[in-house]
């Protein structure tokens, strides 16, 4: 009986721990335990009966809290640096499906009032409210995953890091300085897009509530929208690749720069083709004219990207090499 | 109320913080004699350093991943025991703690008085 409650304990420990030396702790931990009951029933001139063992074990402590005293350093999934940066990202998207519900409640009530034959059913509220929350748990997925790469990736900086050396610290105000959110979110946008039009290009489209449908979602892509897309993914893996390469670095060199400048060139340059090709939305035109916005506000940025590049602007220490030698001429 | 228990609560982690280095040194010292969990306890308790066996077992095996102890089980009175030792590597770590702590001991001791 008193063995039997020590065997349930050791085995509650092992659980806990990695596979790799549970059976040794398991082993370690149950000669030990039954060696202070045994010691304590002598000392206390009692028989070890399972109240000794309970006293024991609880003064042992929690099969968790003892597992966590033999397991090696915890490994993160999301490390504590990152953590406060997913947590205000969670919380934004929260907020965001908050704002979503709030105005379709709002727009539901309203039309109620207006019109009460076209009342908002319990069956309609509900079916909108689970859309809404589908989307959030999709993309707080998504969310994690991109932490968790991004957490893998600076590990594997710090872990490949040669030894720091001080002339290469950044200065205080560096323009090549990374805001890791910056990234991140990035990351985020980056994949969403590619998931959408690869995937679930109808959802691309302008969403509206409607009286008996709940909502409706009008899709802007046409099939034909398809052509572009070998382009577009090449041009999202890049960009992705490079956001991590970045991340990696911990901050901006001149070839990632140049690398950020061409890609922006390329994305300017898809744009442009479909903005000048055939039909591929619906409302074509009206589209085509709304894309005209970010292709002006890519060109401005391409074209202070490379001025910067050419006028070395904002371009403080590259590398280690090239801090260590501030009087060498960059060309 | 609330106030009391998070200054225990820091007192303990506090004094938990402070014992945590000096044990290791406090271990080593007592296994240039092969020792097993539970005899290694009662001989650091006849010695007046009471260590709780949740903290020391670990202990024991992480020393030994560091390469400080080694391990091997024996079987004794008919039960299988895990009996540790300290290592070479851990002789040299053990005279470099002692030094370390001796100074400390002797700087922390001028600053009380």
């Amino acid at each position: 009986m008193a063995t039997e409650l020590i065997d349930r304990y050791v085995q509650e420990v092992g659980e806990h721990l990695p596979a790799q030396m549970r059976a040794d702790v398991q082993a370690e931990l149950r000669s030990l335990l039954l060696e202070m009951v045994e010691e304590q029933a002598r000392a206390a001139g009692r028989p070890a009966d399972s109240e000794l063992v309970t006293r024991v074990l609880r003064e042992f402590g929690p099969p968790e809290e003892v597992a966590a005293r033999y397991a090696p350093p915890a490994q993160y999934f999301i490390g504590p640096r990152l953590f406060p940066t997913y947590k205000l990202a969670v919380g934004i998207m929260g907020l965001v499906v908050a704002a979503l519900l709030l105005a379709f409640f709002v727009v539901g009530v309203v039309r109620t009032l207006q019109k009460p034959d076209e009342a908002v059913t319990l069956g309609l509220a509900l079916s909108v409210v689970g859309k809404i929350f589908h989307a959030a748990i999709f993309n707080f997925g998504l969310m994690t995953l991109v932490f968790a790469v991004v957490e893998r990736v600076q590990q594997r900086r710090e872990l490949t890091g040669k030894a720091w050396n001080p002339a290469a610290l950044p200065p205080v105000d560096d323009p090549d300085r990374i805001t890791r959110a910056g990234h991140v979110f990035s990351l985020y946008g980056t994949l969403v897009m590619a998931i959408l039009f690869n995937f679930y290009p109808d959802w691309v489209g302008i969403m509206g509530f409607a009286p008996r449908t709940g909502s409706w979602l009008l899709p802007l892509l046409r099939p034909q929208f398809a052509m572009y897309l070998p382009m577009l993914n090449l041009w999202w893996g890049l960009s992705f690749t490079l956001n991590l390469i970045v991340l990696r670095h911990g901050h901006w060199r001149r070839e990632t720069r140049w690398a950020e400048f061409a890609l922006g060139l390329l994305g300017l340059g898809i744009l442009l083709m479909i903005v000048n090709g055939p039909p591929v939305f619906r409302y074509d035109r009206m589209v085509k004219g709304i894309l005209i916005v970010p292709l002006i506000i890519t060109g401005i940025e391409s074209g202070k990207r490379l001025f910067r590049l050419v006028t070395r602007k904002a371009l403080a220490p590259w590398s280690a090499a090239e801090a260590e030698a501030p009087n060498q001429p960059q060309n | 109320m609330v106030a009391s228990a998070t200054q225990s609560d820091l007192r303990e982690n506090l004094t938990l913080e402070f014992r945590r280095g000096a044990l290791v040194l406090a271990v080593l010292t007592q296994l240039h004699r092969e020792q097993y969990g539970y005899s290694l306890k009662k001989l650091l308790a006849e010695k007046a350093l009471e260590i709780d066996e949740g903290t020391l077992y670990p202990l024991l095996r992480r020393l030994e991943a560091q390469g400080l102890l080694r391990s091997r089980w024996r079987i004794e009175d008919g039960r299988p025991r895990r009996y540790y030792r300290i290592s070479a590597q851990g002789e040299e770590v053990e005279r470099e703690l002692a030094a370390e702590w001796r100074a400390l001991a002797r700087a922390i001791e001028r600053l009380l008085s």
